[in-house]
């Protein structure tokens, strides 16, 4: 597992985003995501992440996309 | 895409921009991905004098267009356009004169946060403001990413974290 050293959140903060995560409020915007689909332990990495973190993953994640559809044109 | 390093070079270059899209989904702690880097920018002439300029070196050409379609990217290619969406050496990049739901570069700034990527203290776009756009865009890939940025807007607020 993946140690966040400079996490924007603080242990009270993530205990409470695993507590809202693991049981969304009825009713709230979290339970209606949750109905929809949205995998929200997704969130307690998200917001462990700084900013920075936070690009270098989109940026990896984009490059990912890239190399696979490259592939994918290949096979076709 | 490089996300941090054109943030960077439009910032050193001193442009006026706002992160908007999916690139200010995941800098909000989104977990959705995206290809390309969306920006609202400030259409003062300085400011598309020095987009110009930060964007030029890394070969802008129009995404989709004929290869042999000429094409130059400055200031007044800008100023006759308003969004221009752009394959370069940095990646798909895009940029808006204006954002639906929020309107010009003044409105956007407004609802925008500030974040600090990779020692650049850039505007993105608040949650909020995302929440507002995708609503008016409303098209099916818009109004499917709502349910996630209203739950991580809740959860944000709750825990009281930027």
């Amino acid at each position: 597992m993946r140690t966040y050293i400079h996490s924007p959140m603080t242990r009270d903060q993530e205990k409470a985003v695993l507590d809202l995560v693991a049981n969304p409020p009825p009713g709230s915007e979290l339970a209606k995501a949750k109905e929809f689909g949205v995998d929200l332990t997704l969130f307690l990495s998200t917001l462990r992440r700084t900013p920075t973190e936070r690009a270098r993953s989109l940026s990896e994640g984009a490059r990912i996309f890239q190399i696979s559809k490259q592939s994918q044109q290949n096979e076709q | 895409m490089k996300l941090e390093e054109t943030i960077r070079i439009l910032y050193d270059a001193g442009v006026e921009f706002v992160v908007i899209g999916g690139a200010a989904m995941g800098l909000q702690g989104s977990a959705h991905l995206t290809r390309d880097i969306d920006f609202c920018y400030s259409r003062t002439a300085k400011n598309m004098e020095r987009l110009a300029k930060a964007v030029e070196p890394f070969h802008p050409v129009l995404r989709g267009a004929p290869p042999d379609l000429p094409f130059r990217f400055d200031a007044k290619t800008i100023g006759n356009g308003l969004n221009l969406t752009l394959t370069t050496d940095l990646g798909e990049l895009d940029f808006l004169g204006e954002v639906s739901g929020l309107g010009s570069f003044q409105d956007v700034l407004s609802a925008s946060d500030v974040k600090n990527v990779g020692g650049v203290e850039c505007r993105v776009l608040s949650l909020e403001g995302l929440i507002k756009s995708k609503i008016a865009a409303g098209r099916p890939r818009d109004l499917y990413v709502l349910p996630e940025l209203r739950g991580l807007n809740e959860v944000k607020k709750k825990i009281g974290l930027d």
